[in-house]
């Protein structure tokens, strides 16, 4: 065979090849513009939840249910473990809101954690800064006593095994006396007691 | 019907109501006693001033006589006890309130504080109620003994005067004790007005409250703070 001959038949051969690639190519763009349109997009966190909290997405309705279930499961998972950490399955009845007493007064709690104390009292002007005991029956360092108190403002103090200690964190103000701290509480104002 | 248990309601009201008179109002012979015990050389001006208080209606009967209860146990010599009770004597026949400068003593009493401490402590209160009260006088706000008519908004009942007497005079005197210059007017009247406007509904009336507000001035509780501390 001769080489012009063979160059002959090779050049026919691409030119069938590459004239049917080109009509492979027609329309690949829009093909490929069509195909990436069934896809969604990846989406962030938050823009997930924010499609999902929508309201108009009626369609998010079975992603709702799944995090309310999973919720549900958390919510009695944790109902279940705090039953059996606390001793008879009930939450604790202690209240920092001043209780409101028949007789006008409020019953007010006075609360000072002191977790290695043996005697803990709270002085002050409601008790003519005699001591009157706070107690800690569970042992768990947290120390409480509840006294019926008048609204109005009132001046006290705590003594931890006989150490005075007149910053309590729960007070709204705090003052010298004797060159000493001691705390302020407004009971019953605005209700509150606070 | 209704009359049956009207009688039931007073036969139990009655003895209830002398019960509780009979326990507010202390027997003078017991406040002598008690004097006795400490001694004290001069009993019958305190006497006479106790006496004189029991007439107002907010003499703190009992935390008085507890007062002197408390002294008598204490080591101190005599003297240092009765000069404790003649600053209260001495309020008493000034006609100011002595609830708070009680609550004061109890307080030294509780911190172990040495009565003389006490004592210039409540001398410095004492002060500060009297300039208080001649303050307000000087501003046209007036106490009228209790069950007497209220004639002008500015005459307070003496009850109501007295509580606003204590917690302003108590504010300068807490202001003081922690450091503050009675040339901080400015400071000293933000102080009153926090705490009158704490209590204000509580213990305190709104109008009582506005009242005093409206009528002093920095300089005036400058001028307090200054006659407590020189």
């Amino acid at each position: 065979m001769k080489h012009d001959n063979l160059d002959n038949l090779l050049r026919d051969t691409l030119k069938a090849e590459v004239a049917t690639s080109a009509e492979r190519l027609i329309e690949f763009e829009e093909r490929v513009i069509m195909k990436l349109g069934d896809r969604h997009p990846r989406l962030r966190w938050f823009q997930w939840l924010s499609q999902l909290l929508a309201p108009t997405r009626g369609t998010r309705f079975g992603q709702v249910a799944i995090v309310g279930a999973t919720a549900a499961i958390f919510l009695f998972v944790g109902l279940t473990l705090s039953n059996r950490i606390l001793p008879g399955g009930e939450a604790p009845k202690l209240s920092l809101q001043p209780v409101m007493l028949a007789d006008g007064n409020q019953e007010v709690l006075f609360v000072l954690p002191a977790l290695d104390a043996q005697d803990v009292a709270v002085v002050g002007n409601f008790n003519a800064w005699e001591e009157t005991a706070l107690s800690d029956p569970d042992g768990d360092g947290i120390w409480t006593t509840s006294i019926p108190l008048s609204p109005g403002r009132y001046e006290y103090a705590f003594i931890i095994d006989g150490r005075w200690w007149g910053q309590d964190p729960l007070a709204d103000e705090y003052i010298q006396s004797f060159g000493e701290y001691s705390s302020i509480r407004y009971i019953g104002r605005g209700g509150d007691g606070a | 019907m209704i009359s049956r248990k009207l009688a039931v309601f007073w036969i139990i009201l009655i003895p209830l109501s002398l019960a509780v008179g009979a326990s507010a109002q202390i027997p003078l012979m017991e406040y002598e006693q008690a004097l006795y015990s400490i001694p004290v050389s001069n009993p019958d001006f305190i006497l006479s001033t106790i006496e004189l208080g029991m007439t107002q209606g907010d003499f703190p009967a009992e935390p008085v006589l507890w007062l002197i209860d408390r002294l008598i146990g204490h080591p101190a010599p005599p003297f240092e006890k009765e000069a404790v009770l003649l600053v209260l004597a001495h309020a008493l026949e000034d006609g100011l309130p002595i609830k708070s400068l009680i609550n004061e003593a109890f307080e030294g009493l509780a911190r172990d504080v040495p009565l003389q401490h006490i004592e210039r402590g409540l001398s410095v209160h004492l002060i500060l109620l009297a300039e208080i009260r001649d303050l307000l006088y000087s501003k046209g706000i007036f106490n009228v003994p209790a069950g007497s008519p209220q004639t002008v908004p500015t005459a307070i009942p003496m009850l109501r005067f007295n509580q606003l007497l204590i917690h302003v005079s108590e504010t300068i005197g807490d202001f003081l004790e922690g450091g503050g210059s009675p040339f901080e007017g400015h400071v000293l009247y933000q102080e009153v007005r926090n705490r009158l406007t704490m209590l204000q509904g509580v213990t305190l009336l709104p109008e009582d409250v506005e009242l005093v507000l409206k009528r002093i001035e920095p300089s005036d509780l400058t001028q307090a703070a200054l006659a407590a501390v020189s």
